[in-house]
């Protein structure tokens, strides 16, 4: 008896699915059936948005150099907006045509930032002027070297993208399963404090500017590309800087970092703590008990007796020796 | 006889290849290198310069060169093409932003005439992270099906656990070796 009712109670269930999966598909259908129009809309609505943040980024050098810091916030601001206006239309949008998209809005944040680059003079930095026209102009000219299916094709991966991507001024945190073993990138950044409380397997740091970065330990290597005035707390098997200036480095490192292209850098002993940070050594088999902390190769210095100009150890008194207030806070 | 016909001669008899193994900084080359050789992997330094080791496998004498390839040393990696008879471009799976910086110096490498008619085993590494891109995507990156002038394979496989070494290592002995120790 109990045997029959539970047979019949399996049989109306599996009636009760396949009806469910038969008005999802009727749904599904529908739903492509308007995408064609929703998808006309955006991209009509895209191309508006997209030809004015081109405008505006071409008045730059006619602008005075007064109003120009807050062209380029209003210029980032339309570019945020015009990005969280595709991330929202995900929905509906093909894949390949978000990629597109997502590509576009990619370019005009790039440009954005060159110029910015340009025609801001820092007032702290000056001498980041003097050092990176060479790498930005080398940069700018393999970008307009390729025509519009390059440059899409370069944010091909942008979906693979892991961490966080043109911020001013924020306290950031990523923590534990999130990390694990992922290739973690922060990209763009100026004026934020970013913590990393896990275990990474390569991060990358690129083009920031007066950061503070507490991280875990990583399990290979430790990315730093084109920083200037950044505190970078962090552990890891090789560190390997380029391009990078005025950086203070907390490091802890089993085999060797290396510099190329840097000047300005210190380092000095990893010094993070917070509470499961035992935990994550354990887990990303770092040698505790190894650390080359103070001794850099330098690509660009290759003297073996002659010890390099562009790094140097960080004097103890000079050091940040307790980071605690640093989680929550953002550099001045 | 010319000079060619000599030096394979040559090589022949001593079953003597020379591969050489480039690839983008961070991709794994040398620990990929000290892998095979059963050496420790956990305390390799950035590449100032170059390695190399000689190893026996399969009745062949090995002579693998692993070349620096931080963008510094990149211009030096001609110094190491000269009868060269597999390349192994070695890519990092889960470094999608510079997939089109590898693959740029890739097809520039094999545009080199002393690269002429080497064997070209592309391994993608570090296969065992979770990020790791497929091989049908770095396939696609890279281009690889507009390679005409060498004969190539990829193969995706991790110097951490081992996994494919041995068989990607062995599909380019076995091309390296129908070319050259097949002549008389
Ligand atoms: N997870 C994982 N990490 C790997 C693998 N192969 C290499 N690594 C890590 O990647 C980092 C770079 O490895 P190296 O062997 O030094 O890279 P390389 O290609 O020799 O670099 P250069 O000498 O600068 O040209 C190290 O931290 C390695 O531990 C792999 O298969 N899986
Ligand atoms: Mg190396």
């Amino acid at each position: 008896m109990s045997d029959k009712n539970s047979i019949l109670e399996r049989l109306s269930r599996r009636d009760a699915q396949r009806l469910e999966k038969l008005q999802k598909a009727h749904k599904a259908r529908e739903e492509v059936d308007a995408s064609n129009e929703n998808e006309d809309f955006f991209s009509g609505a895209f191309k508006i948005k997209s030809e004015y943040i081109e405008q505006l980024l071409s008045q730059v050098p006619t602008l005075e150099v007064s109003v120009l810091p807050s062209h380029f916030d209003n210029i980032k601001r339309e570019v945020n907006e015009l990005q969280k206006y595709v991330v929202t239309s995900s929905f509906f949008l093909k894949e390949f045509n978000m990629r597109k998209y997502l590509g576009i809005v990619q370019n005009l944040q790039s440009k954005c930032y060159e110029l910015e680059d340009r025609y801001v003079p820092r007032k702290k930095f000056g001498f980041t002027k003097k050092k990176l026209p060479k790498s930005d102009s080398h940069k700018q000219n393999s970008i307009d070297d390729h025509d519009g299916v390059d440059k899409v094709d370069s944010n091909k991966w942008d979906e693979k993208f892991f961490g966080f991507d043109s911020q001013n001024g924020k306290v950031l945190l990523l923590e534990n399963d999130d990390l694990f073993q992922r290739d973690v990138a922060l990209r763009n950044l100026k004026n934020c404090t970013i913590g990393l409380k896990g275990v990474m397997g390569t991060l990358h740091l690129t083009n920031l500017d007066n950061c503070v970065i507490l991280s875990g330990p990583v399990t290979s290597s430790v990315f730093v590309d084109k920083c200037t005035n950044c505190k970078i707390v962090a552990a890891c098997q090789q560190l390997r800087m380029h391009t990078s200036n005025k950086c203070d480095i907390y490091l802890h490192v089993t085999s060797k970092g290396i510099v190329e292209d840097c000047s300005e850098i210190r380092t000095a002993p990893y010094n993070l703590r917070y509470d499961d940070l035992e935990k994550h050594f354990n887990m990303s088999s770092l040698d505790r008990n190894n650390n080359n902390w103070d001794s850099l190769d330098d690509f660009n210095w290759l003297a073996p007796d002659v010890p390099s100009p562009n790094w140097s150890i960080l004097d103890a008194k000079d050091c940040v020796h307790d980071w605690t207030e640093w989680w929550s806070k953002v550099p001045s | 006889m010319g000079f060619l016909t000599i030096l394979k001669k040559l090589r022949q008899k001593e079953k003597e290849m020379r591969i050489l193994m480039l690839g983008l900084d961070n991709a794994g080359k040398t620990t990929i290198l000290k892998r095979f050789n059963g050496e420790p992997i956990d305390t390799i330094s950035p590449t100032l310069g170059f390695n190399i080791k000689t190893l026996e496998h399969r009745g062949y004498k090995l002579n693998i060169w692993d070349v620096g390839g931080q963008k510094s040393l990149r211009s030096y990696w001609k110094n190491y093409f000269e009868s060269t008879d597999g390349v192994a471009w070695v890519v990092d799976s889960a470094d999608a932003r510079r997939l089109a910086d590898c693959a740029r110096e890739l097809h520039s490498l094999l545009r080199e005439e002393r690269l002429a008619g080497a064997t070209l085993l592309v391994l993608a590494n570090k296969s065992d992270l979770p990020g790791a891109l497929t091989l049908q995507e770095i396939r696609e990156a890279l281009d690889l099906d507009g390679i005409k002038t060498h004969h190539w394979r990829i193969i995706r496989c991790s110097a951490v656990t081992g996994e494919n070494l041995l068989e990607g290592m062995d599909w380019m002995l076995d091309d390296i070796a129908s070319r050259i120790f097949t002549l008389d």
